[in-house]
């Protein structure tokens, strides 16, 4: 055998090219660019003054707190629902595959026609959301229209169509325990929260680990989401703006490329600093 | 007599409640395409439509070009979804069995490269396709994804599968990389290749900030981009919108309902393993 195949090369070059084209030249030209002010065609170095403007920018802020609001409230309450219904899809349940077929559809369709019908459930007048609450004497909110019900509205959204990764994921983890486990429980009498919190959990952590920090970078990248929900804007009066939004208005429609550069950035560092810290998380519980 | 066990049946009341929330909005979406523009606004709202309201679809047809979305859609996810595949196919092979100097050096870069968010590189790849002139073509829609490390990675892990002796028998037999590429590694991988190709068809069918980013004309419009221009402009004719939703998820779940377990496990298992 050769030891140093140059016909490897070869086979490598068109990942090479395209790779090199449109992932790290990309990268490279974002950073610069964040240093840069002007138009796309007359872009000129003005130093900071784009990382100066984001972080005095309230738009750039709110878009943070979104972020934040989401993957505070979103990504708990959606993973602890998932860990729920996995756990009783897999030990209480017979038709296993009918329902994790069922649970698994919206990770597979699209959320613009999603976001659709979900505008219309929500609609404030005729939506079915707000008949099914008035049945019930709870108070009707208006999700699509009220600025302050703007996040609350996407957090809902976000929970429904997070499950489905979630679920499908618990469910191959849950497959996974040396199903001896519950023998050896049963044999000893263990009742079914015991082997629940002893058994299941411990070994269910590396991957609620890795679905917390999935959940969490993929809430500093929601945009389809919002502009599905919103029919193309951020909520009323932006109140439900996130940072690829925000990239996207001062790239395309502001035209300030170098602001939405500095600001793309920023996102980038947020998301590099939560993946390192899952990769020192997983270690941990890896030993 | 048997005690009722209410632990079990509040959980069944659970996971048919969700079971409920996750499967409703789908039905709701077909039979509300199917309405008349009355039921889809009345209080208490309607659930199934009187008389079935086919009319609608000839309406979205004939109000914009889906047929063209359609074409569009499906040129971009297929030429995306073959091209990327061989590539990786490529790729994978040669870091898997070949031996060359840098090998780690380039494992090193396209693992770290896998950590990049596609959201933080999209703007600058359309300031490229902008200034190579290729706005609005079906070159400018796919070119930036015409490989997939993370699709590579995952076929490395399909072809470290099979024994290393097999490519090594195969040398000894005088065949070449290429003959042991297409002869013995794609058929030896064929239910890994598929569900790749499975999972990247469907991304491709729904994606929508990039396409949003290139196109800008009705006829290269995708779907979603479709589906979303269609959506506000079609303004308060609701069963219009939920007819044109259907139409553009039907394919996907057709596809999804016939290879659900290929496309599940893909999915599990591309992410266990991360």
């Amino acid at each position: 055998m050769k030891t140093n195949n140059k016909k490897a090369w070869l086979y490598l070059l068109p990942t090479i090219i395209f790779v090199s084209l449109f992932s790290i030249f990309p990268i490279l030209r974002a950073l610069g660019m964040s240093f840069q002010s002007g138009p796309l065609i007359n872009l000129q170095w003005t130093g900071v003054s784009n990382y100066q403007y984001i972080f005095t920018d309230p738009e750039f802020w709110r878009a943070l707190k979104n972020t934040l609001l989401y993957a505070v409230i979103a990504v708990p309450s959606a993973l602890v629902i998932s860990i729920f219904l996995a756990w009783s899809i897999f030990s209480k349940i017979r038709h296993q595959s009918f329902f994790e077929t069922m649970f698994f559809m919206p990770y597979v369709t699209s959320t613009i026609a999603i976001g659709i019908v979900f505008r219309y459930i929500f609609n404030g007048d005729y939506g079915m959301l707000n008949f099914l609450l008035r049945l019930i004497h709870f108070p009707a909110p208006n999700w699509l229209d009220d600025p302050s019900m703007n996040m609350t509205t996407l957090i809902l959204f976000g929970i429904w169509t997070s499950l489905a990764f979630n679920i499908v994921i618990l469910m191959g983890a849950l497959r996974n325990i040396d199903p001896n486990y519950y023998t050896l429980a049963d044999m000893y009498g263990a009742s079914g929260n015991e082997k629940f919190w002893r058994i299941t959990m411990p070994q269910l952590v590396p991957t609620i680990a890795f679905l917390l920090t999935m959940n969490i970078i993929g809430a500093f990248k929601i945009y389809t989401e919002v502009y599905a929900l919103f029919n193309g804007q951020a909520g009323i009066g932006n109140s439900a703006t996130t940072a690829v939004y925000y990239i996207y208005n001062k790239f395309q429609m502001v035209g300030t490329p170098g602001v939405a550069m500095a600001a793309t950035v920023v996102l980038f560092l947020i998301i590099l600093v939560v993946t390192f810290l899952q990769r020192k998380m997983m270690k941990r519980i890896g030993r | 007599m048997k005690k009722i066990n209410f632990g079990l049946l509040l959980v069944y009341l659970f996971v048919g409640i969700f079971a409920i929330i996750t499967v409703f909005p789908f039905i709701y979406m077909i039979l509300g395409g199917l309405m008349s523009f009355q039921e889809t606004t009345t209080i208490p709202p309607t659930f199934f439509p009187h008389h079935l309201q086919w009319g609608n679809y000839g309406k979205v047809f004939a109000e914009a070009p889906f047929a063209k979305y359609f074409l569009n859609t499906l040129i971009t996810a297929s030429v995306t979804t073959i091209v990327s595949l061989f590539n990786s196919i490529l790729g994978a092979f040669a870091l898997t069995n070949l031996r060359f100097k840098g090998k780690a050096v380039v494992k090193v870069i396209m693992l770290s490269l896998l950590m990049v968010p596609g959201e933080a590189i999209i703007f600058t790849n359309y300031n490229t396709i902008a200034r190579m002139g290729l706005l609005n073509t079906y070159i400018g829609l796919v070119l930036p994804f015409l490989t997939s490390i993370f699709y590579m990675y995952y076929l490395m892990t399909y072809f470290g599968a099979i024994s290393p002796t097999i490519y090594k028998a195969a040398m000894i037999d005088g065949a070449s990389d290429w003959e042991y590429v297409w002869r013995i590694l794609v058929p030896m991988s064929k239910g890994g290749l598929f569900t790749v190709g499975l999972l990247s068809f469907i991304s491709g069918w729904n994606s929508f900030l990039w396409p949003l980013l290139v196109t800008n004309e009705d006829s290269m419009r995708l779907l979603n981009n479709g589906l979303s221009a269609f959506a506000s402009d079609a303004g308060s004719e609701t069963e219009l919108q939920l007819a044109a939703a259907t139409l553009t998820v039907l394919p996907i779940l057709v596809i999804y309902f016939i290879f659900r377990k290929q496309i599940i496990r893909g999915v599990v298992r591309n992410d266990l393993k991360a």
